[in-house]
């Protein structure tokens, strides 16, 4: 019926728009998964529950400016703070548990959080979520502060630079959030505390008979986890100029997981590669046109992105940037 | 060889500890002091309880009765970790190398008093961390000197050969400077070599640091020759205690464990 049964359209990749949605969100998605390293990678518990903390990261915010009419500013250092209390108080009890049981746990614990804000209307919006708030002829918005900053700042750029993205600032805020996340853990990662965490990886019964007191570096892992799952929902919700419900479902969470599969565990740079490769391969296929219909498409987006996932698992089961012998060795 | 200890202060006192698993009672009211500075053999058949009574004295099995005293202090109930900072120190019955990590980190993570392991402190203190650091990297470098295994420094501790981690682990316990080590069939899976280096070493730490130790071991060779004491098991329970010559002869022993006098 078609003469051309497969195009592809190039001109998206030289499109900035694309590239412009694409980094955004694999530096969100980077950020959050930064956590997951250090969890996964670093200390070998098996967190699963990272769209909670983003949930409860952008939804405390946007409760603080909107509910309790703080400044933005102030919101959001609140916010991370009450998701890092939030993450240690889910790590209390369920940290003493093996591996897979903790897994669980979080991945409960996300799916409980997403339930609660779709059915807490009167403080989440419910499905509606959150975005601005209505009084009379005032109108509130969780971002205005940020547009405040952002916005004269995009002026400015236009100014030599006319095609700059609207995005462009929150690109910045992203990837100089990315840069610092990286630098700061590999920083602690050298250090005798992110020994203790990889002796933890490794056997954590060795770690306690030498005097460690692994379940309060394993809270500390999962508040520091918590803290960029928090960071990263302020971003998810800035890109999206809304919160809601439906975007801290677990496929979020199994992204990152494939974000970090991609990178390697025990690398942190790997983490912001794999993240801009998957969401380019995700994005990307956006553009293919085959001859079926856009749903098949958009399902097929997965089966590739499965497929690279399998690839990689059969050829380099260490992902990019992970370490082969400490990944045979660990075992 | 084995030396007249009985007057010496006891270091660690076990009194009627029990420990359940299910309706089995693995420790059944055992009880036994090691004096400071012997070395103490624990030995039994299998399945006497006695990995299960380590397990218990270095709190990585709370005890369901009974009190566990080291030093005059109970720990009974006390986490693995707290025991091992006041000096009591484990090695597990299957070696514990942290594979994926170099051997020297292994070594420099068992040492205490690091300021570096507190979040607060690598941010705030990094030239007390970086002091530390660089002595503890020190004292890790001799004490593997001493155990052969300097040349295998930054070597992943997964590519040791079973005795060479058996020898790894020693050294690493050592590191955490210890009062009194438990070691769990110390020379299973090593060869006669090694294993002597390690018994000259146990010997030495003993004479030298006034160390104390208590080691689970079936080659009876070993344990007549080298210990002190000798604490008996069978089925949880506590059947003898003695120097080596004199539990060798007790027919209670001969009868559960030792078989025909050889």
């Amino acid at each position: 019926m078609t003469e051309l049964p497969l195009a592809v359209s190039f001109e998206a990749f030289t499109d900035v728009g694309f590239w412009s949605g694409v980094l955004v969100t694999a530096g969100i998605y980077a950020v959050v998964t930064l956590g997951l390293q250090l969890n996964v990678g670093y200390t070998g518990i098996v967190n699963f529950g990272q769209a909670g903390f983003m949930a409860v990261g952008g939804y405390t915010m946007a409760i603080l400016v909107l509910e309790a009419g703080l400044s933005f500013w102030l919101a959001m250092p609140l916010a991370v703070l009450v998701t890092m209390a939030f993450g240690v108080l889910i790590g209390l009890p369920s940290l003493r548990l093996r591996a897979d049981y903790f897994a669980i746990v979080t991945l409960a614990m996300a799916e409980v959080v997403r339930l609660t804000a779709q059915n807490a209307q009167g403080l989440t919006g419910g499905n509606k979520g959150l975005y601005c708030n209505f009084e009379g002829v005032n109108q509130t918005c969780f971002d205005e502060a940020w547009k405040s900053v952002a916005d004269p700042f995009l002026d400015w750029v236009q100014g030599f630079w006319p095609d700059a993205d609207p995005l462009l600032p929150l690109l910045l805020v992203v990837w100089a959030t990315v840069a610092i996340g990286i630098v700061a853990l590999n920083y602690i990662q050298r250090t005798p505390w992110g020994r203790v965490l990889r002796a933890i990886r490794e056997d954590e019964d060795a770690a306690r008979a030498l005097g460690k007191n692994t379940l309060l570096y394993k809270l500390q892992s999962l508040a520091i986890s918590a803290l960029l799952g928090a960071l990263s929902g302020f971003f998810l919700a800035l890109f999206l100029t809304t919160i809601q419900p439906d975007d801290y479902e677990p496929i979020v969470t199994f992204y990152a997981f494939g974000v970090l599969v991609l990178g390697g565990l025990a690398s942190y740079g790997g983490v912001a590669v794999g993240a801009v490769i998957l969401w380019t391969l995700l994005e990307g296929m956006r553009f293919v046109e085959l001859p079926i219909t856009e749903e098949r498409t958009a399902a097929l987006r997965f089966a590739l992105v499965g497929l690279v996932l399998i690839l990689l698992m059969a050829f380099r089961p260490q992902g990019l940037f992970g370490k082969k012998e400490e990944m045979v060795l660990g075992r | 060889m084995a030396a007249e200890e009985g007057n010496g202060r006891a270091l660690l006192a076990v009194e009627d500890v029990v420990k359940r698993y299910g309706g089995i009672r693995a420790v059944d009211g055992a009880g036994f002091s090691v004096a400071a500075g012997s070395v103490t053999a624990l030995i039994g058949p299998n399945g006497a309880g006695k990995t299960t009574l380590f397990n218990v004295v270095t709190g990585f099995a709370p005890a369901d009765g009974g009190s566990v005293r080291f030093d005059g202090e109970e720990v009974a109930r006390r986490p693995a970790y707290a025991i091992a900072r006041r000096g009591m120190v484990r090695t597990f019955q299957l070696t514990r190398a942290l594979a994926a990590m170099p051997v020297l980190d292994n070594m420099m993570l068992a040492a205490p008093e690091q300021p570096g392991e507190r979040l607060r402190n690598v941010l705030l203190r990094p030239g007390a961390v970086r002091a530390r650091e660089r002595e503890v990297r020190e004292g890790a470098l001799e004490l593997l000197e001493v155990f052969g295994l300097r040349e295998k420094a930054d070597d992943y501790a997964g590519t040791l050969s079973g005795g060479q981690r058996k020898l790894l682990e020693l050294a690493r316990a050592l590191m955490a400077r210890p009062r009194m080590l438990l070691l769990d069939e110390p020379m299973a899976g090593i060869n006669p070599t090694l294993g002597r280096r390690l018994l000259d070493h146990i010997q030495r730490l003993r004479r030298e640091e006034g160390m104390t130790f208590l080691f689970v071991e079936h080659d009876m060779e070993v344990v007549m020759n080298h210990s002190d004491r000798v604490i008996v098991m069978a089925e949880g329970r506590v059947i003898a205690v003695g120097e080596p010559h004199e539990v060798r002869s007790d027919q209670a022993v001969v009868d559960a464990y030792l078989g025909s006098p050889a």
